[in-house]
């Protein structure tokens, strides 16, 4: 492994281990329960990434490197951020076994920083304030992304900065703010504290929030756009408008590109109705509403203001990405999957656009999305004009044609992991209304899918071991956006071939 | 005078003969049928007959046209049956009768009618609709599309060099496919014969079989049929599916294209891998495995058991299977072998190409060098066929459908395939769904049927007309308002 990876991944598991600290220091001051799992975890993650740190050194990272630096960054703190759920012994409940408990660990620390919010726990008053706290920053850590925050903290990175933070960052390509790449992933990092900041202060100032520590673990959360909450019931917990009103804020901003934000804090005006990928996503986010709403007034039966509070606070949460429920228990208006098909098929729909390019929300993107209506209209154009040159624009700018092709090849890329993930998924015994939902929330980090892994169910309930795992790693592919993971993967069949000849 | 025309007044010539028969075969079941349909058969086989001489396609007509042509004659042939169902009381409502003539032509295993419940001539006839509808599937990709149209912008829809053998111009490939077809059709009918059904039960089979039409009559479709039988589907299935190239190099004695063939190898190692990957589960037996996904990936539809019921894992091979589909120049629907290998062709270049981004990727077929432009064409029509799909499955879910059968049921029936989970089953029976979901499936029938680049050719056509309309209607009032203006001025000068 080349040293600039080794180095990168080094910074990568410092910046989780203060996470680590810091969530130990909260649980020694509180509830003690977990004080000791996430000291010990902080202490062998910082010394890993220390000796990392010390022993290599940085240099350009070379093409072929980028995505295996990201992808291997994204798998190691994957690994080492089970560790507290592991040593706490979150999952050793109902005669589990340790085989099972580390699946369930890993489950859970893939769906917490790749911002997805799936979970597998079922028992949220066990773990110390602390642990839960952790669970709800790796959702915090890994929505920015760890790369960019190891690319911010290394002023001497040269050439591939900039394809570091594309190969992470969602979207065909990314925003840069500044001719410095380390200034780019540092204002990023900072829009984002403040974006966290705010959040937790309109939380804390809603009606129904009871504590500081549930309004930061939620900001966390929605400036994440990841979905895990520190009550079972999410967001439902609090049954309050609010709640719910802030909440839908904070995800659709989450799901707004950052470079947005950070043009409109540093120019101090608002350029966001300018944005024609913006206005997109808002028309979108509108007429899921519009049309669910309508569907759970006439075919649910529910009343026309339930229709409007579960229907708007679920298009807003799956269609930025985030995954929160306003669920108040099985069969209530969030709950989602008691709705007429039709609207959870707007649902699943919007499980695969996700939110703006830039963002720290999943699924294919608005973006490209419009990229993919734009060339299926060429295509109807080129049946009548078949030799026609018909650029794609979006807004005012002409998209080149190497992103148009990259743009289709990852729609591909897409469809076909989702039918592997649920060939797999299926084959190893999940129904198939719950492991299509799955297979989808997690490519497009989701959280909560349909059938029997719905809002008010979990993961465990749901799938086998085995299953969970590969959605987990669909979870991580999902995040990298498909790119990183399999092309590091051709790269160890690549290296694997030569040794063997 | 158009293309669409000429290829109607030939269509009607086959609907009307094939119409005809029907009646023919149902004279001495004391029953109305007979008469209706043979009289109307008729009628239609002589007026098309007459205008057939009249009557003569353009030599070179515009893509456009052609594509409007197709969705044209699509809708005239549903309505054909559909009104010829409901005249004659075959089928008790119009929309069901749309129904079934779309399922009928379309080539899709769904149906209302009971064979213990309908006449003779009823029966044959929704087979022969089938039929029908399988050779002009197959003329359209073999003839129309690749010789008419020859245009770029359909490679990936047709079918190459390997298509000048067969069809060399269009008069020659027409005949050509038709002696083929009906060829096939009648050896199917023949071995079904053979094995001890009665003569127009063997030739509905064998209608079903050749056009990947999968209509029995029965509620339980091949299930209750001996292993003789099943064996006969399952050979003519698997030729079906592999269209009509496969069967001419076959008749021609020529084993070098059909070895070389890159389509017909990633069918058969499809087939092969759905047959493995369906056989691992519990109380599923080697050929009920086979069967199923020979009769999903030729789109027949035809089943030997309630596989509805199979592990979760085994339908989703068999919804994988249905959406890939046949082979081109086949009478089947879907993505088609062909061009699911191009797109992954394509997809697996892209991503080479995030380590190289000035490598030079080729995708071939079979030998031809296909250029980046027709692969982005290409990749235009697969996100239609996504869209139309998911457009599909809201559309059946809105209509009432359960969230499953809304999905299968889309892939099922733009891939012409019919049966599906959820409510319409493993034997393609209509009865589980309300008339608005019936009717949704229409559109998806007639969109799988008529593949992407008509159903996109169709859909920009309807929106030119729009704009074209409204410009006028902007113009026409602009116009009015001018002369208005000047009346008033002109008048204010007189006073």
């Amino acid at each position: 492994m080349a040293s600039t990876t080794l180095h990168i991944i080094g910074i990568a598991l410092a910046a989780v281990s203060v996470g680590m600290l810091a969530c130990a220091l909260l649980e020694a001051l509180t509830s003690r329960r977990d004080t000791a799992a996430l000291a010990v975890s902080a202490l062998v993650t910082g010394a890993a990434g220390g000796v990392l740190w010390y022993v290599t050194r940085p240099g350009v990272v070379r093409k072929r490197h980028i995505f295996a630096t990201v992808a291997w960054t994204w798998v190691v703190i994957t690994g080492v951020g089970a560790l507290p759920f592991i040593l706490g012994g979150t999952f050793d409940y109902g005669g589990a076994g340790l085989v099972e408990q580390v699946v369930n660990s890993l489950f859970e620390s893939a769906s917490g920083f790749s911002a997805s919010g799936s979970t597998v726990l079922a028992d949220f008053e066990s773990p110390g304030r602390g642990l839960m706290m952790y669970r709800q920053l790796t959702h915090w850590y890994g929505g920015m992304g760890v790369v960019v925050l190891a690319v911010a903290v290394l002023p001497f990175l040269g050439v591939g900065g900039l394809e570091l933070i594309s190969a992470e960052a969602p979207g065909p390509s990314s925003d840069r703010l500044t001719p410095r790449v380390s200034e780019t992933a540092r204002r990023l990092w900072i829009v984002y504290i403040g974006f966290t900041v705010c959040a937790a202060l309109a939380f804390f100032g809603a009606d129904g929030f009871s504590s500081l520590y549930d309004a930061v673990a939620h900001a966390f959360t929605v400036a994440a756009t990841g979905g895990f909450s520190v009550h079972a019931d999410s967001i439902g917990h609090y049954d309050s408008v609010a709640v719910e009103t802030v909440a839908i804020v904070f995800m659709i901003l989450g799901g707004t590109s950052f470079s947005l934000h950070w043009r409109a804090v540093a120019n101090r005006t608002v350029t966001y109705h300018r944005n024609s990928e913006f206005r997109s996503y808002l028309t979108m986010l509108a007429m899921a509403s519009i049309v669910i709403v309508i569907l759970l007034w006439l075919e649910n039966g529910l009343s026309l203001g339930s229709s409007i509070r579960g229907g708007v606070f679920t298009v807003v949460s799956l269609g930025t990405s985030t995954g929160l429920s306003n669920a108040t228990g099985p069969g209530s208006p969030g709950d989602y999957v008691t709705w007429v098909a039709g609207a959870q098929l707007v649902l699943l729909l919007l499980m695969v656009v996700g939110g703006c390019t830039g963002s720290t929300s999943g699924g294919i993107k608005v973006m490209r999305m419009r990229v993919l209506g734009l060339t299926m209209l060429r295509s109807m154009r080129h049946t009548q004009t078949p030799r026609a040159v018909i650029p794609i624009r979006l807004g005012r700018d002409v998209i080149g044609e190497g992103v148009v092709a990259r743009v289709a090849g990852f729609f591909l890329l897409h469809f076909v992991l989702i039918i592997m993930g649920l060939l797999a998924v299926t084959a190893l015994g999940g129904d198939l209304e719950s492991s299509l939902g799955a297979v989808v929330s997690a490519l497009g980090n989701m959280g909560p899918a349909l059938g029997e892994a719905g809002p008010t169910s979990n993961y465990a309930v749901a799938f086998s071991q085995p299953a969970r795992l590969v959605l987990a790693l669909l979870m991580v592919i999902g995040r990298l956006e498909i790119f990183p993971m399999l092309l590091a993967a051709m790269a160890l069949a690549d290296r694997g071939r030569t040794a063997l000849r | 005078m158009s293309w669409g025309l000429a290829t109607l007044v030939d269509a009607g010539l086959v609907v009307g003969v094939a119409t005809m028969l029907c009646g023919l075969a149902g004279i001495g079941d004391d029953n109305p049928d007979a008469l209706a349909f043979g009289g109307v058969g008729a009628a239609l086989a002589l007026v098309a007959a007459v205008a057939r001489r009249r009557v003569a396609p353009p030599e070179r007509p515009t893509a456009g046209r052609v594509f409007a042509g197709i969705g044209l004659l699509w809708t005239v042939l549903v309505l054909f049956g559909a009104a010829l169902y409901a005249g004659t009381g075959s089928v008790s409502r119009f929309d069901d009768a749309v129904v079934e003539s779309a399922a009928g032509f379309t080539t899709t295993a769904v149906t209302l009618l009971d064979a213990a419940e309908v006449s003779r001539t009823v029966l044959l006839f929704r087979a022969a609709t089938s039929w029908v509808g399988g050779l002009v599937a197959i003329v359209i990709a073999v003839v129309t599309l690749p010789v008419v149209l020859r245009s770029t912008a359909l490679i990936g829809y047709t079918t190459g060099r390997r298509g000048q053998d067969l069809v060399p111009n269009a008069t020659v490939g027409i005949r050509r496919v038709f002696t083929l077809y009906s060829s096939f059709t009648a050896v199917c009918a023949a071995a079904y014969l053979l094995t001890g059904l009665g003569p127009v039960e063997a030739l509905v089979f064998g209608l079903g079989t050749a056009s990947t039409g999968g209509f029995t009559g029965r509620v339980d479709s091949m299930a209750g049929y001996g292993a003789g039988t099943q064996a006969v589907a399952a050979a003519g299935m698997l030729v079906a599916g592999a269209g009509i190239f496969v069967i001419w190099w076959v008749v021609r004695g020529r084993v070098r294209p059909l070895w070389r063939s890159q389509e017909l190898r990633t069918f058969l190692v499809l087939l092969v891998v759905a047959t493995l990957a369906i056989a691992v589960h519990r109380g599923v037996g080697w050929g009920e495995a086979g069967f199923m996904a020979l009769s999903m990936m030729s789109t027949t539809g035809f089943a030997v058991a309630d596989w509805t019921a199979w592990g979760t894992s085994a339908t989703v091979v068999l919804l994988v299977a249905a959406g890939i589909g046949s082979m081109l120049g086949s009478p089947g629907g879907g993505m088609k072998v062909m061009r699911a290998r191009l797109l992954m062709g394509s997809a697996g270049g892209e991503l080479r190409r995030q380590l190289d981004p000035y490598a030079l990727i080729l995708v071939r077929r079979d030998g031809e060098t296909l250029t980046q432009r027709t692969l982005d064409r290409l990749g235009g029509h697969q996100i239609a066929f996504v869209v139309l799909v998911g457009s599909g499955a809201m559309l059946l879910g809105i209509s009432g459908v359960s969230l499953l059968g809304s999905v299968w049921g889309s892939v099922s029936a733009f891939s012409t395939v019919g049966p599906s989970m959820g409510e319409v089953g493993a034997y393609g029976r209509l009865e589980g769904l309300d008339w608005p979901s019936r009717l949704a499936l229409v559109p998806l029938m007639m969109g799988g049927r008529m593949t992407i680049p008509p159903l996109l050719a169709g859909v920009g056509l309807i929106l030119r007309w729009y704009r074209v309309a409204v410009r006028q209607s902007r113009f026409r009032t602009r116009l009015a308002e001018r002369r208005r203006q000047t009346r008033s001025k002109s008048d204010h000068d007189d006073a």
